[in-house]
């Protein structure tokens, strides 16, 4: 819940004060290379990299990386098993088809098809950590703007993050009561209390949202938030860092394409 | 249930998003409307906003041991209607990416349209129908939020299907084998999630009816004839 939130990290992250601009182009630009590479080495590559920047660069703790991967990882195993279950092709190993239309086969083809999706899975999701880790998102909003997105949305997504935060509190307050008070001790009551939890939460975020639209009034809303945009540019060796990353991940995913684990 | 980073190949990926970008683009247009209209509803939709980010970041009690979250598009779709609930959805989608590492964003097209467009449509189509019955308002509530949470959890299935077919059976067979192992999790996930948000929906009735008054969720005298039976 409250302690998973990975903003509060990025706020001190040793890469806070880097250029945005540079920190997005990095993550995008590795997710992107990991899409395209048909081998699993390369996004492997980008994985191991982007994890040894951000503990050894950003100085995020390795415990605090491992707890990320935990809950996407949980979905990604089913998801990979069944992938690697219906994708035929090549050696069979194991066979099972209980209807005409429907068999599971473990087959060399789709093993390494399924080795390939967890290689981009941890190339994506460490390219995902490396923003979440080192840029807060009020650093986003400024990008939104110049990005021309809609003041309509960036204004949504604002009041949304800050509304995160005054809820988050009255979660944890009314949760902890909730514990102190046996409230999740059987199945039964977990239901109930977790119910008058989002009910509770649903009433003071109203009324937060109504005490929002008072304090805005008196200050003389017309429409539109302004948004501190302060960057600093990008710094000569961190443009070449990422140039470098890139061509190399490349390269690998070029020389490497045709490489199977099995 | 979101498809996580690196999953989808590149040209999926792509088509999802081109899928996903004029139903955002309809949100948005409605969005414009509802704010020229009536400014003060901005902080408002910001505060759905928020309670949607929040609940699906609780974990639901789960009969299956497995990590689940609600969804909350459901009650979203009922307040705001549907592509409203889009845009919503995108951003908390985003900010949970970004903040939870749950979802991705090459996979963000394919997650805004299960869980942002899917799901609050078929949840504010069976809203729809059973409004103006003598349906109870709470079993309503549960019909829309457990509606919105299995579509969701099918066209997720079904996302995943087109993306990898199977090599006996094609997409078909493929569907069924992630809907058959995502129904371990997601079916009970959407009944608990039914429950509780109906006993969230009675929450609120019994303590701030006038919220779902202002809203015009339901006729007032539904309204008012369920606070009556609330103890």
């Amino acid at each position: 819940m409250y302690e998973e939130i990975l903003e509060d990290i990025a706020h001190n992250s040793a890469l806070r004060e880097t250029n945005t601009a540079v920190k997005l182009a990095t993550g995008a630009g590795a997710i992107l290379l990991c899409l395209l590479s048909p081998g699993f080495f390369a996004p492997l590559f980008v994985a191991v990299t982007l994890v040894l920047a951000l503990v050894l660069l950003a100085r995020v703790d390795i415990h605090t990386l491992l707890h990320v991967y935990m809950a996407p990882a949980l979905f990604a195993l089913f998801s990979i098993a069944v992938i690697v279950l219906v994708s035929g092709g090549g050696e069979c190993f194991w066979r099972w088809q209980p209807l005409p239309w429907f068999a599971l086969s473990l087959s060399r083809d789709g093993i390494n098809q399924g080795v390939l999706v967890l290689a981009r899975f941890a190339g994506g999701t460490t390219a995902i950590a490396f923003i979440a880790l080192t840029t807060p998102m009020t650093d986003l909003f400024a990008v939104m703007k110049r990005a021309r997105v809609p003041d309509e949305v960036t204004d949504l997504a604002m009041i949304i993050y800050r509304t995160i935060f005054v809820i988050m509190a009255h979660v944890v307050q009314v949760y902890r009561a909730q514990i102190m008070r046996l409230g999740y001790s059987t199945f039964r009551e977990s239901v109930r209390s977790f119910a008058t939890l989002c009910g509770a939460v649903f009433i003071a975020s109203w009324e937060a949202g109504e005490d929002l639209v008072r304090a805005m009034e008196a200050r003389c809303y017309d429409g539109k938030f302004a948004v501190l945009g302060r960057d600093r540019p990008p710094a000569p060796l961190s443009v070449a860092a990422v140039a470098l990353f890139f061509l190399t991940t490349g390269a690998l995913a070029v020389t490497t394409a045709d490489i199977t684990l099995i | 249930m979101h498809i996580m980073e690196g999953f989808l190949p590149l040209p999926w990926a792509a088509f999802w998003w081109a899928v996903a970008l004029p139903c955002l683009g309809f949100g948005i247009y409605q969005l414009k409307r509802i704010l020229s209209a009536d400014r003060e509803a901005l902080p408002l939709l910001g505060v759905t906003g928020g309670f949607i980010f929040i609940l699906s970041s609780l974990k639901l009690p789960s009969v299956t041991g497995s990590c689940s979250h609600p969804t909350g598009t459901g009650l979203s779709a009922i307040c705001f209607g549907p592509f409203i609930t889009s845009v919503i959805c995108a951003i908390v989608l985003l900010f949970q990416s970004l903040f939870l590492a749950h979802g991705g964003l090459s996979t963000l097209g394919a997650n805004i349209i299960s869980m942002g467009v899917a799901g609050p449509v078929a949840g504010w189509v069976v809203y729809r129908i059973l409004r103006d019955t003598r349906v109870h308002v709470y079993l309503t509530v549960f019909c829309v939020c457990a509606i919105a949470d299995l579509v969701t959890y099918v066209v997720t299935s079904f996302e995943l299907a087109l993306a990898y077919p199977a090599a006996v059976g094609g997409v078909a067979s493929s569907f069924v084998s992630f809907l058959g192992i995502f129904a371990i999790t997601q079916v009970p996930l959407a009944i608990v999630e039914g429950i509780v948000l109906a006993l969230v929906f009675k929450y609120i009735v019994t303590l701030k009816p006038e919220i779902l008054i202002r809203l015009r969720v339901f006729p007032e005298e539904k309204i008012r004839a369920a606070a009556g039976d609330a103890p």
